[in-house]
């Protein structure tokens, strides 16, 4: 859920900022193009749609050649076919009558290849670039001249265009063979705007969206450096960046080779470009096969080579066919690859589906105007709206890259607390082992301890107690065995509930008076409470009580005795007493030792409990004892 | 005239126990044995009336004796003669059969008195014994203790109430006034509790030997 929002408000961001771009790009570059082109402000302009031509390779024209009348445009496939060099185009014009006196006047020609140089009146008002090898590429560039004021005549000018151009069997694309379109004379205002527009569509265009897709491929390709295991990445990125290369041929004018150098060149790397599509594809479909790989890399050599033997006269023919092929690659790719994302149900299917068949539908229109079947659109085919699409699918592709390295920083985030939640849990498990081992190891030793008491110190006790000819001696001895007795229950004992030691304790001591014929009161608290006693409080007390007990039996002389139990929250009490002789004081002020008050006292404040002893001649002993729980 | 039973590995605490149990039961058959080892063979030879055996031996612990007195001749008395006086060493041995505990360390005319009255079947019962007792019948009431089919000997009310007076802290005489009984008939409930301990201890541990694959039924 939290992810799927997070997803979604990113979507947000992403759509808003490409609305944003769009929208710039759009008022910066096109929406002056269009305004140029203000409909209300036009003005009749002048359309020579006739010339005579004249094939001569002369600075001046040619007045001594015969020249043929040719139709503008005039295609030189058509006209003049397998001609290369240069032709001369003279055509009269009067001054339109519709443009103001002080206007001026421009001819605009739509289209002329390679190059042209343009005389009015005799005199030479214009020169597209170098008219000899290597000439200027100027096919894909409107041209626009503006007539001299001072040079026109009213009626009758003369217009002369020197077009130096090479035959359609000498290039790789009809859009780079000879040619010259109609002829536009009229407002320079007027038809500059018609020439922004078409200039934007034909070169800006495809210089912007080039910039765009070199710079999006040098970033997929440092990506692909990055993380090698997206190759896909680094064969779109070269891909990108081949293309945007690729279609300098549209914008470059001065490449420094002749034509046909330069039109074998720029067909040559087509079968690079080729090779990185179909492995785009095939790797992000993650498909990998060494044999395709050789075989692209062997049409990378085979088909200049291809070229090379045919030679310069048949390029066109060679990369047409050359085209059909790369274009059914291409296509069996893409098949390939979206059955493929089909099968895995990847969700980028439709996206890619969608980018596939608009870059098929563009490569065949591209076919059909190679081919001649159909008429150029006003934009670039290939070198506008091929790209376009392939920077749709890179930065669906840079998004898809950085939403899984999104989703990868998430998982080794939770990764990271889980390990660290379960290296604080066996820490813990450690921790409570250690110390649980401690107290086993504590506990067996203190059994054996007990044991080896028990076995060997109790055994030499008893035959003390039982061979001693001196009753003094077996009493003492006896009395070392109950203590010993009592210390190893100290030592190995286990808490026990309160109200259960008072009834150890009442048993004995009942028991014991009884015998003594001495009369017992013994009240305990009303209630049964589940107050727990440490081993070593009961037998400290134990021993108290068995003290006190010996005490009033042995010196007291009393009838009868008294015990109350009392049990608070964090103590409780017992006090003893009995109505015998009391306890004789010593010369010191302090109480008979021999009957074993201090030792009470003692063990009493070893427990940070307190031992109080009441007694004086004819008042019995009372002995409270306050221990904490 | 007796056949007493009288194991003990100290010799000089046996020859003492000796003419102490000599003094108690005068002209009584006097069996001695230092080892489990040797009590067992006599056991199988020699019909008993009663045993004094001690627990920590060092061939093995007393308490196999008594269930094997227990098992072999159920009318002869085992009386547990011990320097432990804690139930946790006392409670087994009387669960395998043992009718009473002596303390060692006590002077002659204490034990002879103990033996007097275990002889005349006045057990004792300490509270510290009796909880053990009650808690393990507690125990075996559990339901997944019946559910493990353990032959149910219960408590009277009688026998209840007394093993919860012990169990306070209350001497049996005491107990005796209390209940409005005789000392005879308490007597008597301390011996049906012992022998019933006995009983729901050894159906309870022959269903543990079974359950662990000791034999098979």
């Amino acid at each position: 859920m939290f992810d799927r929002s997070i997803a979604t408000r990113r979507q947000w961001h992403w759509w808003l900022a490409l609305a944003l771009g769009g929208g710039l790009v759009f008022t910066a570059l096109v929406l002056p193009a269009i305004a140029q082109h203000r409909p209300e402000s036009r003005v009749p302009t002048i359309v020579i749609r006739e010339a005579v031509a004249t094939l001569a390779e002369t600075d001046r024209h040619p007045l001594d050649m015969p020249g043929t009348r040719v139709a503008l445009p005039d295609p030189w496939d058509r006209t003049h076919p397998n001609h290369d060099g240069s032709i001369w185009y003279r055509a009269n014009f009067d001054r339109p009558a519709m443009v103001e006196p002080d206007d001026l006047l421009a001819l605009y020609i739509e289209r002329v290849c390679s190059n042209v140089q343009v005389h009015l009146n005799g005199h030479r008002i214009h020169s597209g670039g170098s008219m000899v090898e290597p000439v200027a590429r100027n096919c894909h560039y409107p041209q626009i001249v503006s007539l001299p004021a001072a040079l026109l005549q009213d009626q009758d000018n003369v217009l002369d265009l020197k077009v130096r151009g090479t035959s359609l069997p000498r290039v790789a694309a009809r859009q780079r063979a000879g040619g010259l379109s109609a002829l536009a004379i009229g407002s320079q205002e007027q038809l500059a705007g018609e020439y922004a527009v078409h200039a934007f569509w034909s070169v800006g265009s495809v210089k912007i969206v080039s910039m765009v897709l070199a710079v999006l491929g040098v970033a997929m390709i440092g990506l692909a450096i990055l993380n090698p295991r997206e190759a896909h990445l680094g064969y779109f990125g070269w891909l990108a960046l081949g293309w945007a290369l690729l279609s300098a041929r549209v914008w470059w004018r001065d490449v420094p080779m002749d034509t046909a150098s330069a039109e074998f060149l720029f067909s040559a790397s087509f079968g690079v470009i080729v090779a990185l599509a179909v492995q785009f594809l095939l790797s992000h479909a993650g498909v990998r096969s060494r044999m395709l790989e050789s075989a692209l890399l062997a049409q990378c050599v085979v088909m200049p080579m291809s070229l090379l033997l045919a030679g310069p006269g048949r390029l066109f023919v060679m990369v047409a066919a050359w085209f059909v092929v790369f274009a059914g690659e291409v296509l069996a790719a893409s098949v390939l690859h979206l059955r493929l994302l089909r099968r895995e149900r990847r969700t980028d299917f439709w996206g890619m589906a969608a980018a596939l068949a608009a870059a098929s539908a563009i490569v065949l229109g591209e076919l059909a105007v190679q081919r001649g079947w159909v008429e150029p659109p006003p934009f670039q085919l290939l070198q506008f709206a091929l790209p376009l699409v392939l920077v749709a699918v890179g930065v669906r592709m840079l998004v898809q890259f950085a939403l899984s390295l999104q989703r990868a920083e998430s998982g080794r985030v939770s990764l990271e607390s889980r390990v660290a939640e379960i290296t604080a849990e066996v820490e813990r498990n450690y921790a409570q082992l250690a110390e649980l081992r401690v107290e086993q190891v504590t506990q067996a030793e203190r059994k054996r301890i007990a044991g080896d008491l028990h076995d060997d110190l109790g055994a030499k006790l008893l035959t003390i107690v039982h061979t001693s000819e001196s009753e003094r001696i077996s009493s003492l001895a006896r009395e070392a065995l109950e203590e010993m007795r009592l210390s190893v229950r100290g030592l190995t004992g286990k808490p026990m509930r309160l109200a259960d030691a008072l009834a150890d304790w009442r048993a004995e001591v009942v028991q014991r008076l009884g015998q003594a014929a001495i009369e017992i009161d013994w009240r305990g608290p009303a209630e049964e409470t589940e107050q727990l006693l440490q081993a070593r409080a009961y037998v400290q007390t134990t021993r108290i009580l068995r003290e006190a007990v010996s005490n009033i039996i042995k010196h007291s002389g009393a009838s009868h005795c008294k015990v109350r139990c009392a049990i608070a929250d964090d103590h409780f009490g017992l006090n003893i007493q009995d109505n015998g002789r009391g306890i004789p004081m010593e010369l010191d002020g302090k109480l008979d030792r021999g009957h074993g008050m201090s030792s009470m006292k003692h063990r009493a404040k070893q427990m940070q409990g307190q031992c109080l002893v009441e007694s004086g001649p004819g008042y019995g002993t009372v002995i409270r004892l306050t221990l904490p729980l | 005239m007796k056949n007493i039973l009288l194991l003990e590995d100290l010799p000089e605490i046996r020859a003492w126990m000796k003419t102490l149990v000599l003094q108690v039961f005068p002209g009584s058959q006097i069996s001695e044995s230092a080892r489990v080892h040797d009590a067992i063979e006599l056991i199988s030879a020699v019909r008993f009336d009663l045993a004094l055996i001690d627990l920590g031996l060092p061939d093995g612990s007393g308490v196999d004796v008594v269930a094997r007195l227990r098992e072999t001749q159920p009318e002869a008395q085992s009386v547990v003669v011990t320097i432990h006086d804690d139930d946790e060493h006392l409670f087994p041995a009387l669960q395998a059969g043992a009718f009473g505990y002596l303390l060692k360390e006590q002077a002659r005319e204490a034990i002879s008195e103990q033996l007097n009255r275990m002889s005349q079947g006045e057990p004792p019962l300490s509270p510290s014994i009796a909880r053990r007792v009650i808690s393990h019948f507690a125990n075996q009431a559990k339901p997944q203790a019946r559910a493990h089919n353990i032959p149910h000997v219960s408590l009277t009310d009688r026998e209840n109430e007394v093993l919860l007076r012990v169990a306070k802290g209350f001497t049996l005489p005491e107990i005796g006034v209390q209940l409005n009984l005789s000392r005879h008939t308490i007597a008597d409930y301390v011996k049906q509790i012992y022998r019933k301990l006995n009983v729901s201890s050894r159906a309870e541990a022959a269903l543990e030997a079974q359950r662990l694959g000791l034999f098979r039924s």
